[in-house]
């Protein structure tokens, strides 16, 4: 066991490091880079251009750029914002708070709704099968801006004294807060919850079909036994595996969700930074965006090896 | 035997199994009995209804499939076609146990040998957890396996197929049953694992005086073990005895055929 975690986070190490390569190069590959895009339409002559390119660092070769960037970033020290001259830490640690937290609850929801209905889908077969995989294959045609837009509307429209833009801050008052969050974390979730629930779905039919099930039947143990020990305990591997590949679409979902609901999170800040090129938020919050679907991966690997001895070996 | 007073008495069972397009029908009204202690085989190719019939027994259907069945399976006076789940569960395991055809599969691969032991002991014998794994430990022995306390911790995949085997009878004889369904107990084992798990079987009926059901297509499985047999074919019983006559002066063509299909040590050379 502590073998495979020393393995599992060595890998993640070598992960993060591609993904920081890829980030920074891909940054420099769009056309125009901070300081053209900061003079905008204004004609500036070349030479200032130059100098502050040189004062930001920008007239190096891409490669030392790189390896500079990294060896702060390894220390902890991700450089400061083009735009707001601040540390890029001190930007991004409040916002990515409040990422995290709607991207957590959001998770939360969608495991509960997609297990609840791909078990019940599974189990009660006929009309309930019916109309989950119905309602399924509908959400899932259906983006989640869309869904955002239109709980935006519907509640806006139908029931005032629910407010919908009011972000608070969770210190001032927590349950406000998660309250707040509710609805753009359903908005969110929805999608997602489908996804986790045709692959409960499948998985506990899968299972229900094999010979220990009915082992477990012929020893005269209770339903409910059955269903946690025999049943959801194989099928859960799958569903884990699913929900850790959904975080990655939860935090992509999130930028555009924040920006409907008016959540100070970090994808408006991500849009405005690829705008205006500020080149260390982005490469900072692509970074922590990915060590987060990472780690969460290691955890699920981890958490299979918890679920199933034969992981181990 | 006390064939004066059978625990099991099965008449006209038959069994439909219902899918949403056909209805088959597996067992067409057999009738037969078990008495106390007693071992009886059933004998008959892959689809002569003998599983359902197992199965029937204990109302168990695979997910997904129903059986509807009809007919009386008196078993010490209550039928047990006409009991309701919640009764039928405290039969299962308890009073009827059965052991299947494929230990490969029959185990769940994500619980410890001992914890499949221990939910069938806790359920029906009202037995604390510590107690539970305690009379796992001396099952897992009786069956033998080897340092039972040490290997009850172990996971089905750390099993050969044979230790498999003998752990799902410790499972099936947990809770004392009076009748021990074997549903083709040795087919998916090696030849000479086979025997062993044979000659465990016939051990714990006469240990602990429980009837045997023993099903099975293979004849020589049946010669040493049974007192009587049911040869079954088509859904229906075309030939039923004591095993000494069945087997030397067989009454029906199938059954001869059964009988011919065995391989023989004296004949083996003849066919090449």
């Amino acid at each position: 066991m502590r073998r495979m975690v020393i393995a599992r986070l060595a890998w993640t190490v070598a992960i993060l490091l591609g993904v920081s390569f890829v980030a920074f190069m891909l940054v420099r590959a769009l056309p125009g880079d901070f300081v053209q895009t900061s003079a905008g339409a204004q004609n500036v002559a070349s030479d200032v251009l130059e100098a502050a390119r040189r004062e930001l660092g920008l007239d190096r070769p891409l490669l030392e750029q790189y390896l500079i960037w990294l060896g702060n970033a390894v220390r902890g020290d991700f450089g400061y914002s083009f735009v707001t001259r601040q540390p890029v830490v001190g930007e991004i640690l409040p916002r990515f708070v409040v990422t995290f937290q709607l991207t957590l609850i959001a998770g939360l929801i969608a495991m509960a709704m997609g297990v609840a209905t791909g078990l019940a889908s599974a189990r009660l077969r006929g009309r309930a099968d019916w109309i989950v995989r119905l309602y399924n294959g509908f959400i899932l045609a259906v983006p989640n801006f869309v869904v955002a837009t239109l709980i935006v509307l519907v509640v806006g429209l139908y029931f005032p004294q629910i407010a919908i833009f009011n972000y608070t801050p969770f210190f001032t008052d927590p349950l406000a807060n998660i309250g707040g969050l509710l609805l753009p974390a359903l908005s969110l979730a929805l999608a997602v919850s489908v996804t986790i629930s045709e692959n409960t779905r499948a998985a506990v039919l899968e299972v229900s079909g094999q010979d220990f099930v009915m082992v477990a039947r012929a020893k005269g143990l209770l339903p409910r036994t059955v269903l946690a020990n025999y049943l959801m305990r194989n099928a859960l591997t799958p569903i884990v595996t699913v929900t850790g590949l959904q975080v990655a679409t939860l935090l992509g979902g999130s930028i555009l969700v924040e920006t409907i609901f008016a959540i100070p999170g970090m994808g408006q800040y991500l849009f405005d930074s690829i705008t205006s090129r500020d080149y260390p938020v982005i490469q900072a919050i692509v970074l922590l965006a990915s060590a987060v679907v990472v780690i969460v991966n290691m955890f699920v690997d981890i958490a299979y090896a918890r679920i199933d001895a034969r992981a181990q070996s | 035997m006390s064939k004066a007073d059978p625990i099991l008495r099965v008449r006209d069972l038959t069994a439909r199994i219902v899918t949403r397009k056909e209805t088959f029908q597996a067992v067409r009204g057999i009738s037969f009995d078990i008495g106390a202690g007693e071992a009886v085989g059933f004998v008959g190719e892959s689809g002569c209804g003998k599983s359902v019939t197992a199965r029937a027994l204990m109302r168990l259907a695979p997910e997904g499939t129903a059986i509807a069945l009809d007919g009386a399976v008196d078993f010490h006076g209550q039928d047990l076609l006409r009991l309701g789940e919640v009764a039928m569960r405290d039969i299962r395991g308890r009073r009827i146990a059965m052991v299947f055809q494929d230990p490969m599969t029959s185990l769940n691969p994500v619980m410890s040998i001992g914890a499949q032991i221990d939910d069938i002991v806790c359920r029906h014998m009202g037995l604390s957890r510590r107690e539970a794994r305690q009379r796992t430990v001396e099952l897992l022995a009786s069956v033998g396996i080897p340092d039972a306390a040490h290997r009850a911790d172990d996971y089905p995949h750390q099993f050969s197929g044979g230790m498999r085997q003998r752990v799902l009878i410790a499972v099936a004889i947990s809770c004392d049953p009076e009748l021990l369904i074997a549903d083709e107990p040795t087919t998916a084992l090696d030849v000479t694992v086979q025997a062993q798990i044979l000659r465990l079987l016939l051990r714990l009926r006469d240990e602990r005086g429980m009837s045997l059901m023993l099903i099975t297509h293979d004849f020589g499985v049946v010669a040493g073990m049974v007192e009587r047999v049911n040869v079954m074919y088509g859904g229906e019983i075309v030939e039923a005895g004591p095993v000494e006559q069945v087997f030397h002066a067989p009454g029906h063509a199938y059954t001869r055929a059964l009988l011919d299909a065995v391989p023989r040590l004296d004949s083996a050379g003849q066919k090449q």
